[in-house]
């Protein structure tokens, strides 16, 4: 009996997977008796911001299977090695399941009504004393739309602080600034199918085959079936991604800036540039250099746009030449002159993807500025098969952190708070008087963790991430939050985490299909889902704890909702409206795989600022970056130079450190982490270094060394042939491994224009242990 | 005891090599190579950790290119 059940469910296992590989194969009835008593719902991944689709089966209250979403556009069927722990991460033993509040060195166990009074009489005594801007709220693109939207209307719109920031700016506000500042609009004009449509992948620094393997295999499955594909892959490490690439182009951190503009230079004097397209759609102009890296407390910046000719960005690009930018990088000069005549050839489709390499930059925003010219010179842009996309890390980073606005300077549908009209109709929606919204923005993250370190922030809640293992120069940041003097930390999340330990509250939250939710992945695709399992023991969303708060410091009346996901989702989509972020009523999420926004009479779509794709493209403009009204429906081409990094390997401190995720991992761990197995495949950071470098410093394969920076040290075994290869002159290490705190070395310079932190670059040295 | 159902992708020309050395690991049951090159494989194991592990060393073996699931049944285990 239980063997031919068994049998049962291996034929269904393969039955699926011969659907998916796309021979389908009759499905045996047997394997659907197997399978009796399972109840299939559908989710989006709880994991990175590919957004696959996910069949959650549950059974008696449990989840008990999972299979990839077949009817899901963005994985058709198949999940990657993550998929096997979507399910064990909500069942990890050390589930949060109470309350809990610091008594001592105790954290003690607390009713919900103990906690949230003790929560709200700290935000009023604060506010109190110190005003609305000594209370903050830090989430991530792991909250959903609901949680973030919540979130960002109580603190803006009720209590009147811009105190709102997310784990996004330490991922993804390069990814945003560059899209502001060249298109006047957040998120990618192109979407996955360009994976399948086009012939030439430029990867810039992005691990795809470790960090978006979904994503991957889509690329790859296109080459198996059309041999014209070429992947090149751009990087300052070897991965796995590179060997799987046709080409790999090892360069010196921080070059990508001096690459991108010699391409640029190329592509110009060989007069490889598409002049009908840049007549028509492209405007030039030159912003403020030496622009800093935000190393002091309260450092601020304003850019100053100068409108510029193609002739002045043509000087510009002089001194780019093939020689000067290998000199820089390492890269051949006829190396570079070859890949730019690759991304003007004008029989190619051409793209390119990117995600940490280029964000986590001192220089962010303008290595995202320098993409999209390559790709508006060419005019290989909102056309089908070829497009510049930016790649995402969190499930609903742009669903949640980058549409809805949980920045300090942004509101929903991409509008800023320093803008009095933006916050007129922000004030108009969510029904509050004028004037409630303020007009400046407060702190970025790495401002925010300053200010609670300094004490300027008394209260800060923490929902949904774990700043205090992913923020750099952490020694900094985790001995602030402890200084007492009236800081109060509270934390909501599902287990234990580096962040619960500095905590003063810690609250149990109900995770993914214990709640119903909705995220928006990196194609600008909105997926819901609806609540499938209980939450363990008295867990929580946290939705729900922020109502419970605004309710106790009298602002429940934001929160006037009978179905709250449903109605506040309408009202949130009002911001989007005629805004060319338009999305569907709630029901029609209920039932579709997502939906690309903008979704105009049903329609969603795939190719922005494309006649035919974009309902907002009128007959006849072909191409229109209508969001850039300033500028005339024109996308920017930027001259932005080559600037070093904050800090460069020195004779005291001769390695670059950088830092990053592995497949088995995802962030810092504290879901994967909690699973057995997916720790045992890889259970602890090691540091990646060159054979040559280990030889001349006598360290053998797994040998412990010491890693210091001018911010701290750790010790690692050193792997000379792990999955990553470091080049020369460089150290990886991956950040999730919470014994080892690799972030404590990590400098905190970040973009003067988006306040994102390089994570990727900074000067170490390596030591026997 | 734990099931899935994996799509292994492979270099071209490689799926039928890729197959004959997975088939003989343990845990692994080669059910189809398609004329892709994708192999559909069933794998299990005593444990969610010992499938994973299963998982793990498919990705490492020479010629496999990408290891994805579509099914994965874990009731015994819950």
């Amino acid at each position: 009996m239980e063997l031919s059940r068994r049998d049962f469910l291996k034929a269904s296992a393969a039955a699926a997977a011969f659907a998916a590989a796309g021979a389908p194969l009759l499905r045996p009835t047997d394997a659907e008796a197997a399978e009796a008593g399972i109840k299939w719902g559908k989710a989006p991944c709880r994991f990175c911001g590919t957004g696959c689709g996910v069949l959650v089966g549950v059974k008696d209250g449990r989840i008990v299977a999972t299979k990839g979403d077949p009817a899901a556009p963005v994985n058709k069927g198949l999940n990657c090695i993550k998929g096997y722990f979507l399910s064990k991460v909500l069942y990890g033993k050390d589930r949060l399941t109470k309350p809990l509040i610091r008594k001592g060195d105790k954290m003690v166990e607390a009713s919900w009504d103990e906690a949230m009074t003790l929560i709200a009489s700290k935000f009023k005594e604060s506010i109190a004393k110190h005003g609305p801007d000594s209370v903050a709220i830090y989430g991530s693109g792991q909250w959903t739309v609901f949680e973030g939207y919540a979130a960002s209307k109580l603190f803006k719109g009720g209590i009147g602080t811009n105190n709102v920031e997310p784990n996004a700016r330490l991922c993804m506000a390069s990814a945003v600034t560059g899209f502001m500042t060249t298109f006047a609009s957040d998120e990618p004009m192109g979407c996955y199918d360009d994976l399948d449509l086009g012939d030439t992948y430029f990867l810039w620094g992005a691990n795809m085959a470790e960090c978006h393997p979904i994503l991957f295999s889509r690329m790859i499955d296109n080459r198996l079936k059309n041999p014209k594909v070429k992947i090149i892959d751009f990087g300052t490490r070897r991965t796995r991604t590179s060997q799987m690439a046709d080409q790999y182009v090892k360069f010196v951190p921080q070059t990508d800036l001096a690459l991108l503009n010699a391409i640029a230079h190329v592509i110009v004097k060989e007069n490889l540039y598409d002049e009908g397209f840049i007549k028509k759609h492209v405007v030039f102009k030159k912003g403020k250099e030496n622009i800093g890296y935000g190393l002091e407390d309260n450092f601020k910046f304003a850019d100053d746009p100068k409108p510029i000719t193609f002739d002045e960005y043509k000087k510009f690009l002089e001194p780019y030449t093939p020689e000067y930018a290998s000199k820089l990088s390492g890269v051949p000069a006829a190396k570079i002159v070859e890949l730019a005549r690759l991304y003007a050839d004008k029989g190619r489709k051409v793209n390119s993807l990117w995600t940490m390499g280029f964000n986590q930059h001192v220089r962010g925003t303008w290595v995202n500025n320098l993409v999209y010219n390559v790709h508006l010179l060419t005019g290989k842009i909102s056309r089908p098969g070829e497009n510049p996309m930016s790649l995402t890390g969190q499930p609903s980073a742009c669903g949640t952190a980058r549409e809805v606005g949980t920045f300090t300077h942004r509101l929903p549908a991409d509008m800023v708070v320093t803008n009095p009209d933006h916050r007129a109709k922000t004030e108009k929606i969510w029904g509050i008087p004028a004037g409630t919204i303020p007009a400046k923005p407060t702190y970025n993250t790495v401002e925010m963790f300053r200010a609670l370190d300094r004490g300027d922030i008394k209260v800060l809640w923490s929902q949904v991430t774990n700043p205090f293992q992913s923020m750099p120069n952490l020694n900094r940041y985790r001995k602030g939050a402890r200084k007492g003097d009236g800081r109060f930390v509270i934390v909501s999340d599902i287990y234990p985490t580096k962040s619960t330990e500095v905590a003063d509250v810690i609250l149990p939250s109900a995770s993914w299909v214990e709640k119903e939710g909705m995220f928006g992945n990196a194609e600008r695709r909105t997926q819901q889902w609806f609540k499938l399992v209980d939450a363990p023991g008295e867990a929580k969303s946290d939705l729900w704890q922020t109502m419970e708060l605004a309710r106790r410091l009298g602002y429940g009346s934001l929160f006037p909702y009978k179905y709250v996901e449903k109605e506040m989702f309408e009202e949130y989509r009002k911001f989007g409206e005629g805004q060319g972020k338009d999305m569907a009523p709630y029901e029609v999420y209920t039932k579709a795989r997502g939906l690309r926004w903008p979704v105009v009479n049903g329609k969603e779509t795939l190719w922005r600022y494309a006649e035919g794709y974009d309902p907002y493209v009128k007959q006849g403009e072909g191409i229109k970056f209508y969001k850039n009204k300033k500028d005339d429906g024109r996308a920017v081409i930027w001259a932005r130079p080559y600037e070093p990094a904050a800090e460069a390997p020195d004779k005291s401190y001769p390695f670059w450190l950088c830092t990053g995720r592995v497949l088995e991992h995802w962030h810092t761990g504290t879901m994967t982490g909690r699973v057995p197995e997916l720790k045992r495949a890889y259970p602890a950071a090691v540091c990646e270094m060159h054979p040559d470098d280990a030889r001349k410093l006598g360290i053998k394969h797994l040998q412990k060394v010491k890693i210091s920076s001018r911010r701290g040290t750790i010790i690692l075994p050193v792997d000379l042939n792990g999955r990553g290869k470091a080049e020369k002159g460089n150290v990886f290490v991956a950040f999730f491994d919470e014994t080892k705190l690799i972030n404590e070395l990590c400098i905190d310079a970040y973009c003067p224009i988006s306040g994102e932190p390089d994570f990727k670059k900074c000067a170490v040295k390596v030591e026997k242990a | 005891m734990p099931v899935s159902g994996v799509v292994v992708s492979c270099v071209q020309d490689r799926a039928e090599h890729v197959a004959a050395l997975i088939s003989a690991m343990d845990g692994v049951e080669v059910h189809g190579t398609l004329p892709d090159g994708q192999i559909v494989a069933v794998v299990e194991a005593d444990t969610v950790h010992d499938e994973v592990a299963i998982v793990s060393r498919l990705h490492d073996v020479d010629g496999v290119v990408t290891v994805r699931m579509a099914y994965h049944n874990f009731e015994d285990e819950a």
